[in-house]
């Protein structure tokens, strides 16, 4: 029997895929256009028996996420440009400590309050660099409504897999759509969960061979642990000592950017025969799409790479396309971000170009069209 | 069918948000079609324009917004000034006989004028079922959904109390066009 199909809002579905996700901790405070994710966990999870707190901002909002994630939940909260601003202090505290947590940053027109509510995708490098100091992230952005679903699960996932932050990145423009939706069963769906750790006398709970991941170890299972936005040594306490400071970075790094398999993932668009490529992501891309048939129709041998994982950027799979495809043009609702990780990795032959705005009207097919026509002049 | 773009104007309270979430329920639910919906949000449905943008297709929908709209219903002046954009130079244009006086250029549209709220207010005796009205006009006029699974979506959302009232606002918004 064929499953039901509905209608259901963007940020439902993804409010929906994280209680899916094993998610039994909401903190936030709500914000347009991501509201309705925290409308949704203050309804449901107090049904399930878990933890719905409406937070006084969004620093504490984001505090609160990484308590309940250091004493074994699995936390989320969910905001926009302005809130995330805020979070940037514990998201960096989240990486240094390596605290799993999930943030859905809904993007709308900045800078500031900037343009409420209307779509925008100009978070992008604040989602890579937005808290200071050098460190790895994950931020993944879903186009389509099965896509909203399915990379909220691989966010938690990937967050508990990783022991890190991920930033579930999405525009006013799906989040806000009621679209059709085939909800998969719950036994069709993934979920990691760490095993449980136990200690020994050492109390070692961060060294670990370089590539590794930390094993999951949850306050209040009586190991007098310590936790610390410090940069610290195997036992959490604070440290100076530049061999170990070089150390951890490299450990932190490495958790991440050695294992880019299990963590890019993007999907492409009649690129098989493609001369000239479109890089996109959210709603952009779907108008990519469909200026990718437009531009067929017209004899332009146009394809789409589509990044579902935005950070790390898929930076080796667009080396692999640059051998063979010299034109791209990069797509988004921003005065020119992610366009720079483009042309820093294309290749000195391969022609680069840009179709951006950021006043709050995404792009249309004929638009992305019209931009694909000049490039080929 | 391919892909059909419909708008809704009005001001907050006239019932069209639920008239577009009644829609592609119906679309999706009973008949298997994809469909998109965006209305507007926040403070606009508490008394300012507001407008409703649904797309509906036999096929997944690429591009979720409205491009090429081919029906528009709209129920006051501001909004109708605020959104006759992207309309389709042939569209069906419905628009409220008394509360949408100054057209401007109608192109080549399949204009009706629709005393919409006023044949509510009377036949229906509360504002609230504009909702069930403007589907009811869109279904006629589009069939874009099945008549029947419509009369049996409106049945099944309805409750008991006012299924009647449906019913009949139903047959109201058939009369009108």
């Amino acid at each position: 029997m064929s499953k039901k199909r509905e209608v259901l809002q963007g940020n439902i579905i993804a409010a929906k895929a994280a209680v899916a996700a094993g998610c039994n901790f909401y903190a936030g405070y709500p914000i347009t256009p991501s509201s309705e994710v925290a409308q949704y966990m203050s309804a449901e999870l107090p049904k399930l028996g878990y933890d719905f707190i409406q937070m006084e901002d969004e620093i504490a909002s984001l505090g609160a996420c990484i308590g309940a994630s250091l004493s074994g939940k699995k936390a989320l909260t969910a905001t926009s440009g302005p809130g995330f601003s805020l979070m940037q202090e514990h998201l960096g505290m989240a990486v240094i400590a390596e605290i799993p947590v999930v943030i859905i940053n809904v993007m709308r027109g900045g800078p500031s309050t900037g343009l409420p509510t209307k779509p925008a995708q100009a978070d992008m490098l604040q989602a890579r660099w937005g808290t200071h100091g050098d460190h790895p992230i994950i931020a993944l952005y879903p186009a389509f409504s099965d896509e909203i679903y399915s990379e909220t699960i691989r966010a938690f996932n990937l967050s508990e897999k990783f022991w890190t932050p991920v930033i579930l990145m999405m525009d006013e423009v799906i989040a806000k759509a009621h679209e059709d939706i085939e909800i998969p069963d719950q036994k069709e769906i993934a979920v990691f969960n760490g095993a449980d750790h136990p200690l020994d006398e050492d109390l070692n709970i961060y060294d670990r061979q370089i590539g590794e991941i930390p094993p999951r170890v949850d306050f209040f299972k009586g190991y007098p642990i310590h936790i610390d936005s410090l940069e610290h040594d195997r036992h959490g306490w604070p440290t100076t000592d530049p061999a170990l400071v070089d150390k951890m970075q490299t450990l932190r790094m490495q958790k991440i950017y050695s294992r880019l398999d299990e963590i890019i993932k993007f999907k492409e668009y009649r690129m098989e025969d493609a001369e000239i490529m479109i890089f996109s992501f959210g709603v952009s891309a779907r108008a990519a799409i469909a200026a990718v048939d437009l531009a067929r129709q017209q004899g332009i041998k146009a394809g789409l790479f589509q990044a579902l994982t935005i950070w790390p950027f898929p930076e080796r799979e667009l080396k692999e396309r640059f051998k063979r495809i010299k034109k791209v043009l990069t797509v988004e609702m921003n005065m020119g971000q992610m366009k720079l990780e483009v042309e820093r990795v294309a290749t000195d032959d391969v022609n680069t170009r840009a179709l951006l705005r950021a006043n709050g009207v995404p792009f249309t097919p004929a638009e992305v069209l019209q931009s694909l026509k000049e490039f080929v002049k | 069918m391919s892909r059909y773009e419909i708008r809704y104007g009005a001001v907050g309270g006239q019932g069209i948000v639920t008239a577009g979430a009644l829609l592609v329920d119906i679309a999706v639910e009973k008949e298997s079609k994809y469909a998109v919906e965006s209305p507007t949000y926040t403070a606009t449905v508490r008394g300012g324009p507001t407008k409703v943008d649904i797309i509906i297709d036999s096929e997944r929908i690429i591009f979720p917004q409205a491009t090429a709209i081919d029906f528009f219903l709209c129920t006051f002046q501001k909004p109708y000034e605020l959104y006759k954009n992207r309309i389709k130079d042939d569209a069906i244009v419905i628009v409220d006989t008394n509360l949408v006086k100054d057209l401007g250029d109608t192109k080549n549209w399949k204009l009706f004028k629709v005393p919409i709220i006023n044949e509510t207010k009377k036949q229906l005796g509360n504002i609230v079922l504009t909702s069930v009205v403007t589907l009811a006009i869109t279904q006629k006029l589009t069939n874009i959904v099945d008549f029947q699974n419509m009369i049996d979506y409106v049945k099944h959302w309805a409750p008991k109390e006012f299924y009647d009232l449906n019913m009949k606002a139903i047959e109201v918004g058939r009369s009108l066009v």
